[in-house]
């Protein structure tokens, strides 16, 4: 028996347990996490994958279907992805291990329902991070789609509406990987990842093109690329908090995984340099590229408009996906290792975040950013979580979202592309005003008073919180860490790995050392501090002490700002809105109402989803019979 | 060798410091001078700060208030370090300008946490408009660094004030592009948020915005994070285009008029709103630098 066995074996084992015992009030969150660490402890015998030492683990399972065989394999990029995988869902098992999984039994939801439909989310993702040819890529995709869509489901209602919204996005996506498998198949009558690798340099510039844009659109889907993007922020703001920090954290970049695996490293990334976009000065990369930045800045400026904290997190978690695929698109060590790097970073805080928007939700029953304010004091440790994460997510130092944008930034700035650069620059500005706008709206300003009496998170939140805090703190002051794992899965895709050390890049015209710029920074707040107390003595009043223009504040007075939080910009940017992205939801809206309605009314099923689904399963029957 | 570095990150915040109120102190002169007013004296900057840090009355409201200030004056205190200046390179070389211009806004948002525990809307609406404003200025900024990184190629500031030195007045970025050099120009007035930027600020309106629930020394803080903002964005600038500082008196002389010539111009001008600080910055500076970038890439 391989490691990857033992791991495979454990995350099915942990399906098992959860179906049969996940209603269990005392020791079902428990379970959960013990048996998530289980899978975290099988990943260590593959260390060496992490660390470049070893280059492949298989499993000893292959399932031979007619002349083909479905064999599963882990390399450097698997196991950095599995590692992100596992560790988030315990801790998001871990968050639900308390007074979060009384409440959401009192709502009527079913925990059994939670656990096991996470673990089967963590044991499909490992499955597809396995896979090691074409067909078992694809049959990790649609386990991966289907188990994420009982987790946005979850809720019902809403919920769920939301989630076969998602349904509709993925089967759509999955039908055109199918057709691009039987486009390689046809070419090549295999389905292994060689002989696509092999096939690719005979193969024209049209049948490249039409194999990208089947694989990244189908792909691209998962990771809400625009224009596939718009099913994304309600289904996971929807989902419930510990699967919406799961979901958040690494879902999403399960479809990065897959067009990493099949488009850039099977297709090549000379070959997408060679197609050419006629009468324009662009290329395939560059064509991806500007996606990217499009994703990055659309889904942002989204976000600054929302007034649900969920939202606002979910449209921020597609908006960073972009920064992953820019990074790794960027072909050279720094900037590739930038974007993957992205990956972990975004992972760790955007679970944070998620948490804690789902902590002060589960303490006043609303993620409404004009009914919330002044949590602070009533708070302070998750206010600190959330602190953690927003500057991680606007990607500032000293936490780890800088050291992977820097990354990408300084790339960018090597490879000489300004216009690019700016989209990226843009993105994190407004990101920027968003994330203090969670902030402010959430844990500062006045505290309304039927808040005053609420308390701290319970432990069982605060814990995994506290960690992933200590996480983005410690990988942005020794982003080496993470960088040796980046490196290995860097040299799996057949990228240049970069030279790093423990405290970050040293390039020759200007690297960068987070180990000295965090101390730097520490020092100076030290020094900040020593200034501030030197001062004559301060004293603490109520917030209502405050000044008004000369009128009195009473508690009945709401004296906060948080609607509308922009004016001056929306004032200027808001009619941007109007003008185009909301015409883009609409005709994509309205062209899938008519399309269902066209096959409602042609074969009177109630979803045309299920219909899709059926279609899709005599496809691949007809694919692996062929 | 550690020592005298050591010695170097100790000394380049305290002269940055002393420079930053001389600097405020030439602001005022030059106000009081277009104003036809006489102008505060020599040391008046110095005893505001005393006066501030050591009044009776210093109202706090709560913890992250006051952890707002630390970081307002802790986060420039450490960027000065990246910041070369003649004879000491400090850290230059384990940052350069990426990491810059992102620690010059770790000030900024300890500063509008701090703003946003007082609780008072007017605070609040001025930390939306200073964050709209870096918005605005904040892009011109950055492709003016770009355009830097990729005319000097590297991101080393020392390295930068090398390359100029080395190969003289012909190779100062001002020279170089002067189209950039000036979209700096205006997207570092913004940045300062001096006349006629100071739209956050605006007294008459929403009573001094941030400033609003500072008293004593947090105000003071806000008077050391001003005194080290404007020195390190006119050292910035003549690092980027007006070649460093060769030594001490050349340098002082540059980083004085980057801050004095731009500011007598601009305190004729009325402050701009919001959404016209916006178009402003997103039209002219955004061009001109665009413009510079397609000069020098070619």
């Amino acid at each position: 028996m391989t490691p990857l066995d033992l791991l495979l074996l454990i995350a099915a084992f942990t399906v098992v347990v959860m179906l049969v015992s996940g209603q269990l009030r005392s020791i079902a969150g428990e379970n959960a996490v013990a048996l998530y660490a289980a899978q975290g402890l099988a990943l260590l015998p593959m260390a060496g994958l992490g660390y470049g030492t070893v280059a492949e683990v298989p499993a000893s399972i292959s399932i031979p279907i007619m002349q083909h065989t479905l064999h599963w394999r882990f390399d450097g990029l698997s196991w950095f992805f599995a590692l992100i995988t596992i560790g988030a869902a315990l801790l998001s098992s871990w968050f639900t291990a308390g007074e979060w999984a009384e409440k959401f039994r009192a709502r009527g939801g079913s925990m059994r329902l939670f656990h096991s439909t996470l673990a089967l989310n963590v044991f499909s993702m490992l499955l597809l991070l396995a896979s090691g040819d074409l067909l078992s890529l694809f049959i990790g995709w649609e386990l991966v789609s289907w188990a994420s869509f009982l987790m946005m489901g979850l809720a019902g209602g809403q919920a769920l509406r939301y989630a076969m919204r998602y349904l509709s996005y993925a089967i759509a996506g999955a039908m055109a990987v199918l057709v691009g498998l039987a486009m390689v198949y046809s070419q090549t009558g295999s389905f292994d990842y060689a002989a696509l690798a092999a096939a690719v340099p005979h193969m024209s510039n049209n049948q490249i093109w039409l194999l990208l844009l089947l694989f990244t659109a189908g792909f691209g889907v998962k990771m809400a690329m625009i224009p596939l993007h718009l099913w994304q922020a309600k289904a996971y703001a929807e989902t419930p908090g510990p699967g919406a920090a799961f979901l958040g954290a690494i879902s999403s970049r399960m479809g990065l995984f897959a067009i990493i695996v099949v488009v850039l490293q099977l297709i090549g990334f000379a070959r997408l340099l060679d197609l050419s976009i006629p009468f324009t000065l662009l290329n395939a990369r560059d064509l991806l590229a500007w996606i990217a930045v499009f994703t990055i800045i659309f889904p942002t400026f989204t976000a600054l408009r929302q007034h649900d904290a969920r939202r606002l997190l979910a449209w921020h978690g597609i908006g960073q996906g972009g920064y992953m695929l820019i990074g790794i698109l960027s072909m050279d060590a720094l900037g590739s290792a930038g974007g993957l790097m992205h990956i972990f970073n975004h992972a760790t805080y955007q679970a944070m975040l998620f948490m804690s928007v789902t902590a002060v939700l589960h303490r006043t029953g609303t993620s409404d950013l004009n009914q919330l304010g002044g949590l602070v004091v009533r708070m302070p440790l998750s206010f600190l979580a959330m602190l953690v994460g927003i500057i991680g997510l606007a990607g500032l130092p000293p936490m780890n979202g800088f050291v992977s944008k820097w990354m990408i930034y300084r790339s960018l700035m090597d490879d000489g592309s300004p216009l690019l650069f700016i989209g990226a620059v843009i993105g994190t500005l407004g990101t920027i005003l968003s994330v203090y706008k969670l902030i402010h709206n959430t844990f500062l300003g006045q505290l309304r008073t039927e808040h005053v009496e609420i308390e701290e998170a319970p432990s069982s939140m605060l814990i995994p919180m506290m960690i992933l805090a200590a996480i983005v703190f410690l990988t942005g002051y020794f982003p080496g860490v993470v960088l040796d794992w980046v490196a290995a899965a860097q040299a799996a895709i057949g990228l240049p790995p970069l030279t790093h050390t423990l405290g970050g890049v040293p390039e020759i015209n200007g690297g960068l050392d987070m180990i000295w710029v965090v101390s730097i920074l520490l020092a100076g707040f030290g020094i900040g501090a020593l200034i501030f107390f030197s001062g004559n003595r301060h004293q603490r009043i109520h917030q209502l002490d405050n000044y008004a223009g000369g009128h009195f504040l009473s508690a009945d007075v709401r004296y906060q700002y948080s609607d509308n939080f922009y004016p001056g910009l929306m004032h200027l940017i808001g009619p941007w809105y109007r003008a185009s992205f909301q015409w883009l939801e609409r005709g994509f809206l309205s062209l899938l109402e008519t399309l269902s309605t066209l096959m409602q009314g042609g074969y009177r099923a109630a979803h045309p989803a299920f219909y899709l689904l059926a279609v899709m399963v005599l496809s691949l029957a007809w694919v692996v019979w062929l | 060798m550690t020592l005298e570095l050591l010695a170097e990150l100790l000394l380049m915040p305290l002269v940055a410091f002393i420079i930053g109120m001389l600097m405020v102190l030439m602001m005022r002169k030059i106000a009081a001078g277009i104003q036809r007013r006489i102008g505060p004296p020599f040391f008046q900057p110095l005893y505001d700060i005393i006066k501030l840090y050591g009044k009776q009355t210093q109202i706090s409201h709560g913890l992250i208030h006051e952890i707002g200030v630390i970081m307002a004056v802790g986060g420039y205190i450490a960027a000065e370090t990246l910041l070369p200046v003649p004879g000491m390179n400090g850290i230059a070389d384990k940052g350069g300008i990426i990491t810059l211009a992102y620690m010059m806004m770790v000030p900024s948002l300890g500063l509008a946490l701090g703003v946003g525990q007082c609780a008072n809307p007017n605070g609040s609406i001025g930390i939306s408009r200073a964050l709209t404003a870096m918005l605005a200025y904040d892009i011109p900024f950055m492709i003016v660094m770009f355009g830097a990184g990729y005319l000097y190629d590297t991101t080393n500031l020392a390295d930068m004030i090398a390359i100029q030195q080395q190969q003289g007045l012909a190779s100062w970025g001002i020279v170089q592009t002067p189209l950039l050099a000036f979209a700096g120009l205006i997207a570092m007035q913004a940045m300062l948020g001096k006349q006629p930027f100071e739209v956050y600020v605006a007294p008459a309106e929403i009573a001094t915005g941030p400033m609003v629930e500072m008293s004593g020394k947090f105000l003071g803080g806000l008077f050391v994070m001003q005194c080290f903002q404007l020195y390190t964005v006119a050292v910035l600038y003549t690092t980027l285009f007006l070649g460093g500082g060769e030594n001490w008196l050349t340098f002082l002389v540059k980083i004085f008029a980057v801050i004095a010539i731009p500011m007598a111009i601009a305190f004729l001008f009325p402050r701009y709103r919001t959404e016209d600080l916006l178009r402003l910055m997103w039209k002219w500076p955004v061009v001109l630098g665009l413009m510079g970038l397609a000069v020098i890439m070619k």
